[in-house]
């Protein structure tokens, strides 16, 4: 197994490598990771990031969005946790977590940390509470299995990041399922900072120290750079893939009651009503129309409704409060 | 000649599966080795390929659906 060093805690840039080892670098022997990023949530490959994340929250604590190309539900990571890959040349016939997860519990059991182990969705738990979430996926003939470990992760930003409230939605997609959670440094006996954490995992995990790695060289970066931006840092793959919902959000203003029921598929509004218990002359059917084929997101909103004379046109509501009613 | 396309059964325990994303529509031309669908069940996602050539003629489910293990999911005509 070769251990490479991603050198970067872009997550674009971390998930553009996992893309770039299985699609065009592709070592004919097993490949393994352990990284860190910025602030970031990542969602599931069919979840709906509208459903998943409190986007306004996301944007005002400048937290990376990303979409994986996993399964499963939402994570929140930054730079108090990490993230471990293995990629595995061949695709095996029958899906096994347990040959990718035994090593890391193995490294923790080594830690003093005896209560560590996986509960039945494949998280790995210490005490009942969760540290780990692992996914995987396969592609181009490789088995890609990563997971997240919670080392030092700033909880509150993790629970407010994912906590969706504004709006009901209807959807088909995966959703994510709540959990209690925990840190690792909380079970240490004795205190351990990130840095040596990291280096004891990795030796444990590659078998002892003096194990192969592979320097990314500056062709490599370059290109995973590309990729990270095209396949993962850009709205199509963030919000344009989310999977086709219908969403009511409710304003109430000076003005009165405000319901508008949108439906949104492939991040693009397909339809919509407003209802309410408002007073005014603005077509609100005209208005409506204009935000067919829109995409959902707050300046091409903005834009769209900027023609209709809302002022005049609203008793007691402002193009903001109408925005704010419509827009994620 | 036609073949019916089902839910794989990825794992052992695995009972059911998310038809999540098709990859093609009803009505498409399809080669064998093509991508038709994704699949994720118990966090992971897998591709499923058509095994023949042919026309997707018949599509059983929506993008989100859970579908049970076996179950026919589509039917691809062949002229083979």
């Amino acid at each position: 197994m070769i251990y490479i060093e991603t050198g970067s805690t872009d997550p674009y840039f971390n998930f553009g490598l996992e893309y770039y080892l299985i699609t065009e670098k592709m070592f004919d022997e097993p490949v393994f990771l352990f990284w860190q990023t910025a602030p970031t949530l990542m969602v599931g490959k069919f979840q709906n990031t509208l459903e998943e994340i409190n986007v306004a929250y996301a944007k005002e604590h400048q937290i990376h969005l990303v979409r994986r190309m996993s399964g499963g539900g939402t994570i929140y990571t930054d730079m108090g946790g990490f993230q471990f890959t293995f990629i595995i040349p061949g695709k095996t016939e029958e899906i096994s977590f347990s040959e990718y997860i035994r090593p890391v519990i193995q490294a923790l059991h080594d830690m003093g940390i005896a209560g560590a182990g996986f509960n039945g969705r494949n998280d790995l738990v210490i005490d009942g509470k969760k540290f780990s979430g692992n996914a995987q996926y396969l592609y181009n003939g490789f088995t890609l299995h990563h997971g997240s470990l919670l080392f030092d992760t700033n909880i509150e930003q993790m629970v407010k990041s994912t906590t969706v409230d504004p709006y009901k939605i209807i959807s088909k997609g995966i959703k994510s399922v709540r959990e209690r959670v925990t840190n690792i440094s909380e079970h240490l006996k004795a205190p351990m900072d990130s840095q040596e954490f990291k280096m004891r995992m990795v030796t444990s995990i590659m078998g002892g120290s003096g194990y192969k790695t592979y320097e990314l060289t500056e062709t490599d970066r370059k290109r995973i750079s590309e990729l990270g931006d095209l396949k993962f840092n850009n709205w199509d793959c963030i919000y344009g893939r989310n999977p086709k919902c219908n969403l009511t959000k409710t304003g109430r203003f000076t003005g009165g009651k405000m319901e508008v029921s949108l439906e949104v598929s492939h991040g693009t509004i397909r339809d919509c009503t407003i209802y309410g218990d408002f007073f005014g002359s603005l077509d609100m059917d005209a208005l409506c129309q204009a935000l067919i084929g829109v995409k959902y997101e707050e300046s091409a909103i903005a834009s769209a409704i900027a023609p209709f004379d809302i002022e005049h046109g609203l008793y007691q509501i402002t193009r903001s409060e109408l925005l704010s009613c419509i827009a994620p | 000649m036609k073949q019916v396309i089902t839910m794989p059964k990825l794992s052992a325990d695995m009972k059911k599966g998310v038809l999540a994303a098709w990859a093609k529509q009803k009505g498409d031309t399809v080669k064998k080795g093509d991508v038709l669908y994704e699949v994720e069940a118990a966090k992971v996602v897998s591709e499923v390929e058509a095994t023949v050539d042919g026309v997707l003629t018949e599509v059983y489910f929506e993008e989100g659906d859970e579908v049970d293990v076996d179950t026919p999911v589509a039917l691809i005509c062949s002229e083979q």
